[in-house]
């Protein structure tokens, strides 16, 4: 990756040109031609480094309830449990961690009653006891890094 | 309550939500699939961007691969007097990505959640470290990943 690559990650991860031709746009930004740019975005996510491109919503604006969840899972019954939970669709993240309460989920659905109604399914399924940790306060999301320091 | 949309929104938005296509027009191609003209696709994601109801559009890194592969999810017990405070110092932090005060229960009692990310190894217990001093909250848990079970976007619209 060199300094264009990165002035260009930059600029398309927040400032993603709503225009007709954004790779143009994007070029004239950093002093590449259009086609120079989508040249370089399409070997970026070729190469992995970009995961995706496109509208992440705002689950908030958007009225729908996110929540994150904690179960402490023994070993022998890791791989039911994560299966039972990783089967929903709202169901985003899902990460093994090193604590008493082992696996951590993110869980996003309509509204609280849909929420709890699939937690109480995984429980139902499962026998194990999920802990529902809905943000009373948010401070802070940022999901973009910056490249070019 | 979930906001609705008419039917061509959605049908627009499902797909401005899954992948662009590496084209010159991309949004030429989602209108060209929706059955609308170019302009209305992107009129309609920069009003839903405004309304923040699209909270970013554009690339979504790996971020493993893009040099910030040190990451640590601390989990802090505050007192609910001092929770608002030290949130706010928290999320002041460049290298804090998330930072949410969620609900607790009588076996989970830490309420301060923070998503701190490195470029280095050690650099998160530094940022930690000097937290700690910062605040003076040294009841935290460092709830490190040992693997990833499901990484996805959320698909909002179908």
């Amino acid at each position: 990756m060199d300094t264009y690559d990165k002035q260009i990650l930059d600029i398309i991860q927040s400032h993603f040109p709503l225009v007709s031709r954004p790779y143009d746009e994007v070029g004239r930004q950093v002093g590449l031609s259009g086609d120079e740019v989508l040249a370089r975005v399409h070997a970026l996510k070729k190469s992995g480094v970009i995961r995706r491109m496109g509208a992440n919503f705002n689950s908030n604006t958007l009225g729908w309830q996110s929540t994150l969840c904690a179960a402490s899972v023994p070993e022998d019954r890791l791989d039911a449990f994560v299966a039972e939970v990783n089967k929903h669709d709202g169901v985003t993240h899902n990460y093994l961690r090193e604590n008493e309460f082992n696996v951590w989920f993110a869980l996003i659905a309509p509204d609280m009653d849909a929420v709890e109604a699939i937690l109480a399914s995984i429980t139902e399924a499962t026998g194990i006891k999920v802990l529902n940790l809905p943000a009373s306060r948010l401070f802070k999301i940022k999901v973009d890094f910056k490249m070019d320091k | 309550m979930a906001i609705r949309f008419t039917q061509t929104e959605e049908r627009i938005l499902a797909l401005a939500g899954t992948d662009l296509p590496d084209t010159e027009q991309p949004f030429l191609s989602i209108a060209e699939q929706a059955g609308v003209d170019e302009q209305t696709v992107i009129d309609l994601l920069a009003d839903l961007k405004k309304r923040k109801i699209i909270r970013r559009f554009g690339a979504t890194l790996r971020h493993q691969k893009a040099g910030y592969g040190h990451n640590a999810m601390v989990a802090w017990r505050v007192s609910p007097e001092r929770a608002d405070e030290v949130g706010e110092i928290f999320a002041a932090r460049p290298e804090i990505s998330h930072c949410y005060i969620r609900r607790t229960y009588p076996e989970w009692t830490y309420n301060v959640y923070t998503m701190i990310h490195g470029e280095r190894p050690g650099q998160t217990d530094e940022v930690v470290a000097e937290l700690e001093k910062i605040t003076g909250i040294d009841d935290h848990c460092t709830l490190k990943s040992l693997k990833e079970l499901k990484k996805t976007s959320m698909v909002y619209f179908k």
